[in-house]
């Protein structure tokens, strides 16, 4: 089965301050799975993504998307950021939020239009957000701040999706709409790369995993690597998880 | 008015003006300590550009000013990112050695540079009128306002072409970086604008006015609204009736105009800060009793939802049963009844068909917390409004 390489990732270090908190990672992400990276706290997870969509330098390797250097691929990539990573004191409100979704494909200096808050308020309807538009977002759940979150990573109309924790603090409710909406994207044959950390839900939601603890230890197919050796590798204590098939 | 007066309340609105936009992004970047820190540092860039240009109004003096603003905000992120001390800490030891380095450099050459460190803090507005700006032989205004009135132009027009890239920026640097707008550049783009700001309005109203009037008005904006733009505009008006209203107190009480300004900022932060409706101390005090007393009712209403016989209804018997003081009873019971909730009869409660309708509601919601049924009784409710 020859497959697209969507991600490619080659001898990825990363650092903080000279630290290294990823070493030598090796990873590809062939188009169209729907993948958890799953790994404990602290195991690099969110600075692998970083690092990825070269929001942090690495200090060796690279990372292609599709074959090309990020910087010329910004366009093909969403992402949504762990959630507590931002002020949601922020004045703005949920609409305004999802709206700088489409910043990237204004451009500089540019300014949204009407075409804009439209794809904008389409999103927010496909998350179920939509009465909730003239919020201001410290105003509105954990929950729903994070479907905001959601809508901005569609309104950007990518390939690859990259979401730090979508599921972090949502009901089951929400939960079950989020990765319905993430099994429609993967549908429509998008990448989706998700940092998830309910490792019972692993083969329900997702096709493809990556287990991350400073190196990357295993990816491939659920079906194939999600067992009981890989995860003990990963978190370091014995783990028993009966996978239904 | 005589036109110094003028001029004097022009220049110190435009330099309030100019100082509220950066503003209000570092106190939304949390960053209001850098704004004095940058204020300090200026200073031997400012000796030193004095020394080469002997005119506190030339571009290159600004310039150099400036650039050592700028020195000290990447000093403080270096120092910071060795990750031994925190941000403030960082701030505390940079900018007192860099405006040690001034002051020293002043003391040393005092006799030849008319520059003192008191005018370097306070400024003097009220002489600001009396430097003019004389091009081939015709007067054209007080030297600081053609030096505020560039800064602010320059401000301005980068704030409206970058709106959106500085509001990204400062609500999610990361997705900002991911979508191709370096956070980084924005950053420093309007740590420079912060300090050719200083810079430019130190002369008229000194370093420590040019703090106050950055963080000041963008504070008490900040607890008005919760719209950017709207916050933009208020710290903008607060700033300029500061400006005005301080200069007027000044002339009244013959005391120092910087001094009354910035007395100004601090007394309309003080009322925002009690006052403000959302966010006001008052606010948050009234909305918490008013919460209180609803949560009182709803379970008061829910209480004779719950029991129909005609014991637990009884008035004198309620307080019991709840275990409420008598205030908050009463308070309660005239609540449900001005609403029509219930009814009293013989002293027997009993819920009305509105009152048993609400109570099912109010219910769900707290179950179910889904907004769209009770988007109606938010009007008459503090509960259930975010
Ligand atoms: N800004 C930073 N400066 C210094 N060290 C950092 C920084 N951010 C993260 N680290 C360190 O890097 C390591 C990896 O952090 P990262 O946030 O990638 O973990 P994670 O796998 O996403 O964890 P979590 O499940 O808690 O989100 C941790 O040891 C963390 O302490
Ligand atoms: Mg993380």
């Amino acid at each position: 089965m020859a497959q697209n390489i969507a991600v490619k990732v080659d001898d990825l270090t990363v650092a903080y301050n000279y630290k290294p908190v990823l070493w030598d990672i090796d990873l590809e992400i062939p188009e169209g799975v729907l993948m958890a990276i799953v790994g404990p706290n602290g195991a690099g997870k969110s600075t692998l993504i970083k690092a990825i969509l070269g929001i942090l330098p690495p200090i060796a390797g690279s990372v292609t998307i599709y074959g090309k250097p990020y910087k010329k691929q910004r366009a093909l990539v969403a992402y949504v950021p762990q959630k507590g990573s931002v002020d949601w004191d922020f004045p703005t409100t949920a609409l305004d939020v999802v709206m700088m979704g489409t910043y990237g494909s204004l451009g500089w200096i540019k300014r949204p239009r009407q075409k804009e808050k439209k794809a904008a308020l389409e999103a927010l309807e496909k998350v179920g957000m939509l009465a909730f538009k003239n919020r201001q977002i410290s105003q509105l759940s954990g929950g729903q701040q994070q479907r905001i979150f959601l809508a901005r990573a569609l309104v950007q109309n990518a390939s690859i999706y990259f979401m730090d924790e979508p599921f972090q603090g949502v009901d089951a409710t929400t939960e079950i709409a989020i990765i319905n909406i993430l099994k429609e994207l993967r549908k429509a044959g998008k990448t989706v790369i998700v940092v998830h950390h309910d490792l019972q839900t692993v083969p329900e939601y997702f096709d493809w995993v990556t287990f991350l603890n400073v190196k990357k230890i295993a990816t491939g197919p659920v079906k194939d690597i999600f067992n009981d050796d890989n995860l003990t590798k990963t978190y370091g204590i014995n783990y028993k998880v009966s996978i239904q098939e | 008015m005589n036109s110094a007066q003028i001029e004097i309340q022009l220049i110190a609105s435009l330099v309030a003006i100019a100082c509220a936009i950066p503003g209000t992004f570092l106190v939304l970047r949390k960053m209001a300590m850098i704004s004095d820190a940058i204020s300090h540092a200026i200073l031997p860039g400012l000796v030193i550009g004095f020394f080469i240009t002997q005119d506190l109004n030339s571009p290159l003096l600004i310039l150099l000013a400036a650039l050592s603003g700028l020195i000290t905000v990447v000093l403080v992120e270096q120092i910071q990112q060795t990750g031994l001390v925190k941000e403030d800490t960082a701030i505390g030891l940079v900018f007192p050695a860099l405006f040690s380095i001034g002051v020293i450099l002043i003391a040393k050459n005092a006799n030849d540079v008319h520059l003192d460190v008191d005018a370097v803090l306070l400024g003097e507005l009220a002489f600001a009128p009396f430097d003019r700006l004389i091009i081939s032989g015709t007067d054209v205004g007080p030297k600081s306002l053609w030096v505020i009135g560039s800064i602010l132009t320059v401000t301005l027009g980068l704030l409206f072409a970058f709106f959106k890239e500085l509001k990204v920026s400062t609500f999610d640097a990361g997705l900002s970086a991911s979508l191709g707008f370096s956070p980084v550049i924005i950053h420093y783009g309007l740590m420079s604008v912060a300090s050719i700001t200083t810079v430019g309005a130190f002369d008229a109203v000194g370093a420590i006015l040019v703090v106050a009037l950055m963080i000041a008005p963008a504070a008490t904006a900040y607890l008005l609204t919760t719209d950017l733009k709207k916050m933009l505009l208020l710290a903008v008006f607060f700033g300029v009736l500061s400006a005005i209203s301080g200069y007027w107190m000044a002339h009244i009480l013959d005391a120092s105009i910087a001094g009354s300004i910035t007395t100004m900022l601090g007394f309309i932060f003080l009322m925002a800060y009690l006052f403000a409706p959302s966010k006001g101390v008052i606010a948050v005090i009234y909305r918490e009793k008013q919460q209180r007393t609803e949560v009182s009712l709803i379970t008061f209403l829910l209480h004779l939802k719950n029991h129909s016989e005609k014991s637990e209804r009884h008035v004198n018997h309620l307080c019991e049963h709840i275990n409420w003081q008598k205030v908050r009873a009463k308070t309660v019971l005239d609540l449900a009844q001005q609403n029509n909730m219930i009814i009293i009869d013989n002293n027997i409660v009993s819920l009305t068909d509105k009152g048993d309708a609400f109570t099912t509601q109010a219910i769900d919601y707290i179950i179910t917390n889904e907004d769209a049924q009770i988007e109606d009784m938010k009007d008459d409710f503090f509960l259930f409004r975010g």
